[in-house]
């Protein structure tokens, strides 16, 4: 058979791209980080080391979520075991395909899909040069993790990657700066809902239906921020809820403020929260998850030695970090 | 939507030639058209307004030469000798007032979209030294993208009308395609009508080797821009933004990076307008000639941003020296200062003239200014220097063949440019004035800023790369074509091997701050 110029040429293109895309699939592998405590920002990573299975309620989001969710105060209180995934600027995409290799591990019974990522992005960027960004990064780990080059060396580049580290905190990160914010109510009447960008729409709706598929129940949460959210973005989301069957919990509204004050419980003026503001949240969350779902009290059950032994871990610990935080706060203990 | 950005490079830029290739030959530039428009669009919305503007203007003021140009073709061989000279004389002044009314909108678009705020200052500073309070609030106007080209464009379009070296276009479509052409619009080059056009309304047919061509070139754009550029961005801003902190070593290395990043910066965005052009068959001019082999300024000028300086040659720097104002002061000067200053004088005014566009079109503000001027001082006391120079040392005609003395021009030129580009990248003219000092004060800190020693080590190659590059294109080699002249297995091991470069080497993602293209804010 002969093929004409413009078959060869075709045919040359696609295997060109065959043997480009195979390079750099492989070169991604050699990329990955040698532990997972390296994969992501703060230790949403951390999630990969837990044994399978044990995670019942995963917590999706970004700096906020990691800021602002203590899952160990859970397992502490009531025995639920769960995991904030979340890190700065994760979008939408990301959590998408992050739940994705979750879901290899863990079948937890509730996500709770924290909505801040809906709406944030870095203002270099267009939405959808933000969605190209990070679905590519996604599909392509060379992407992600090409800077890892300047970490390599003979004797790490083909050992096994040991991906059994494990947090403490469950992804969460306690923050012991005090920066109060100084404005009012952040809430008030902006007019109508700001529409949630088409993309971020579509990845929502494939974050539930991956829920729905692996049986999980979904639950929409906005923590605390004063700076970054306001009515029209929670309207936002409530017609996102609404239209896909969700409960939705906003801890901005008044109706379910878990009492944060903004004077002492933000690190950076309202932004993000620090520890204090991250215990009335968890607590809050907490209250609402036993109240609404089935959730099991692991303590002391067989399988779940290394939770009993972190939430000692985390018990020592939390003495000190109150201290601090108080202190910087000005409060009396 | 940057030439960089994954957006550009793999979607729009495949969607755009497939579509174009796909559709018949005559609906080519319309789908050159649409990309066009759709890529301006995205990048400044509402103010597409503005280059659409621009274009109906220039398309209006071409269409009215053309058929001035016409009418006098046909009337003229019909009159008497004594009548055509007159009626001539009419034509040309109509003609004349026609191209100026082109160049007034252009500039007075640039002025008040661009300069007003700037020039409100100036003034201002003035009338606050007057007794009675006067103060001009100038509007300010967010400044679409790509305006100092495509005005720059327009004029020269009609500019060659007018003279006769280009047809005009018949459709407006034409004009708009001309100006908004995607590749071209945001940093240029400065493309001519007569030479650009042929290929945009009448594009060839889709080829192989205009795309592999086209994408090798846009691949090492990418490595000048991901790897080197905004890599030592790092280091530059951190040093330039800072400046009170650093002195010596730090400010001299600072001061390199930035010629490195503004030359692979410009230079790699102009390589990816190439050749995202090149893979639609239209060969756009080149805007650089390896500016670092320069001996001189005027050289270095010769071979940085040409299509600039071609640009302020042929319709600034010539019609003002020939101008009847220009030619009347060198009589004045003759008579005044003898031969040759009667000759030299205009030249220098006009010199001093271009120099200071230069400078202006960098940017709004005093240091621009001091930019331009700068260069001008350079040529013009290289000029003066010259006939001293020739006393003092009559060899030197001889010398300047020999090797090192090549050499050492080279380097001088290479010195004053960095000197320049200091100036160019300072934060206002007090803080290049200071950096400039504390050159002669020692730096003991690590040199180490916002860089680890691996990003250096990247740094250090891809300038001897980039330097080995523009060696062999010195020598006239012409790499692309040596390369397709090889087996396949070595040419996909090449271009592999460069994609790899950019996705593991690319200073992109979090760890990094990657700088937008410089010459777009122009």
């Amino acid at each position: 058979m002969t093929l004409r110029p413009w078959q060869k040429n075709a045919l040359r293109i696609v295997g060109f791209l065959l043997v480009l895309l195979m390079l750099v699939l492989a070169a991604g592998h050699y990329l990955m980080p040698q532990s997972n405590r390296y994969l992501e920002g703060y230790t949403a990573g951390g999630i990969l080391g837990e044994d399978f299975d044990t995670i019942d309620v995963v917590v999706l989001g970004d700096s906020n979520a990691a800021q602002g969710i203590a899952p160990m105060q859970w397992y502490d209180s009531y025995g639920i075991t769960g995991y904030t995934y979340g890190a700065g600027w994760l979008s939408m995409y990301n959590l998408y395909y992050r739940l994705a290799q979750i879901y290899e591990e863990q079948s937890p019974r509730v996500v709770v899909l924290c909505t801040a990522p809906a709406y944030s992005k870095k203002s270099s960027e267009s939405y959808m040069q933000s969605a190209v960004g990070d679905i590519a990064d996604e599909l392509l780990p060379l992407l992600r993790f090409h800077d890892n080059w300047k970490y390599l060396n003979a004797d790490n580049l083909f050992t096994e990657k040991d991906y059994s580290w494990r947090d403490v905190n469950k992804g969460y990160m306690p923050i012991t700066d005090v920066s109060p914010r100084t404005g009012g109510d952040y809430m008030y009447d902006t007019g109508p809902e700001e529409p949630l960008p088409f993309l971020v729409q579509v990845y929502m709706r494939r974050i539930v239906q991956l829920c729905r598929d692996h049986g999980s129940q979904v639950l929409l949460v906005t923590v605390p921020a004063a700076l970054g959210w306001n009515l029209a973005r929670h309207n936002g989301i409530a017609a996102f809820a609404e239209a896909e069957g969700l409960p939705y919990l906003d801890f901005n509204l008044a109706e379910n403020d878990p009492g944060i004050d903004w004077s002492t419980d933000t690190s950076d003026g309202g932004t993000h929260l620090n520890w204090l503001g991250a215990q009335k949240v968890t607590t809050a969350l907490g209250d609402y998850l036993r109240e609404h779902y089935t959730l099991e009290d692991h303590r002391g059950q067989p399988g779940y030695e290394t939770w009993d032994g972190d939430a000692g871990s985390y018990r020592d610990a939390r003495a000190e970090i109150e201290a601090r935080v108080r202190e910087a706060a000005g409060l009396t203990a | 939507m940057a030439y960089n950005s994954f957006a550009y490079l793999c979607v729009f830029l495949p969607l755009c030639w497939v579509a174009w290739a796909l559709l018949p030959q005559r609906l080519r530039s319309w789908a050159l058209l649409a990309g066009s428009l759709v890529f301006y669009w995205l990048m400044n919305g509402a103010y597409t307004l503005w280059l659409l503007l621009a274009a109906a203007v220039t398309w209006a003021l071409g269409l009215w030469l053309g058929r001035l140009q016409n009418l006098q073709a046909e009337t003229l061989p019909t009159l008497a000798p004594a009548a055509r000279k007159a009626v001539k004389k009419q034509y040309t002044a109509l003609q004349k007032d026609l191209a100026a009314a082109g160049a007034v909108a252009m500039v007075g678009l640039l002025v008040w979209l661009k300069y007003l705020p700037f020039a409100a200052g100036a003034l201002n500073a003035v009338l606050a030294r007057l007794p009675f309070a006067l103060r001009i609030t100038a509007p300010q106007f967010l400044q679409p993208v790509g305006l100092s080209f495509f005005t720059l464009m327009a004029m020269s379009y009609l500019f060659d009308v007018r003279r006769g070296s280009a047809k005009p276009a018949g459709k407006f479509r034409q004009v708009l395609l001309y100006l908004s052409f995607w590749p071209h619009v945001v940093e240029g080059p400065f493309d001519r009508w007569d030479q650009v056009s042929p290929a945009l309304l009448d594009p060839p047919r889709p080829s192989y080797q205009a795309v592999t061509f086209g994408v090798q070139r846009i691949l090492w754009g990418m490595m000048k821009k991901l790897i080197v550029a905004d890599r030592a961005n790092m280091y530059v801003k951190a040093v330039f933004d800072d400046w009170t902190k650093y002195s010596g070593a730090a400010v001299m290395l600072g001061t390199l990076l930035y010629t490195l990043q503004l030359y692979a910066e410009f230079s790699g965005c102009m390589d990816m307008v190439l050749g995202s052009a090149q893979c639609f068959g239209v060969p756009l001019a080149e805007n650089f000639r390896q500016p670092f082999f320069a001996r001189s300024i005027s050289e270095f000028w010769r071979r940085w941003h040409i299509t600039l300086g071609a640009w302020l040659r042929d319709y600034l720097f010539q019609p003002v020296i020939v101008s009847k104002p220009m030619l009347r002061f060198g009589k004045w000067c003759h008579g005044r200062f003898g031969a040759a200053l009667g000759r030299s004088l205009p030249v220098w005014a006009g010199l001093g003239l271009t120099w200071l566009v230069i400078g202006l079109w960098h940017g709004a503000g005093w240091l621009y200014v001091v930019y331009g001027l700068y260069y001008f001082a350079l040529q013009w006391l290289g000029q003066l220097a010259e006939p001293a120079l020739l006393r003092v040392c009559p060899a030197l005609p001889g010398l300047r063949q020999r090797r090192w003395y090549i050499l050492w021009q080279v380097a001088r030129t290479f010195l004053l440019v960095n000197l320049g580009m200091l100036l160019f990248r300072a934060n206002g003219l007090r803080a290049a004035l200071e950096m400039l000092a504390s050159l002669a004060r020692p730096y003991t800190g690590s040199l180490l800023i916002k860089l680890d020693a691996r990003d250096l080590w990247v740094l250090a190659v891809g300038a001897v790369v980039l330097l080995a590059v523009d060696l062999l294109h010195e020598r006239g080699v012409r790499i692309r074509a040596a390369l397709a002249a090889r087996p396949l297995p070595l040419r996909w091991a090449v271009y592999c091997g460069a994609m790899l470069a950019v996705m593991i080497f690319g200073a992109y993602g979090d760890n990094y701050d990657p700088a937008a293209f410089i010459y777009a804010q122009f």
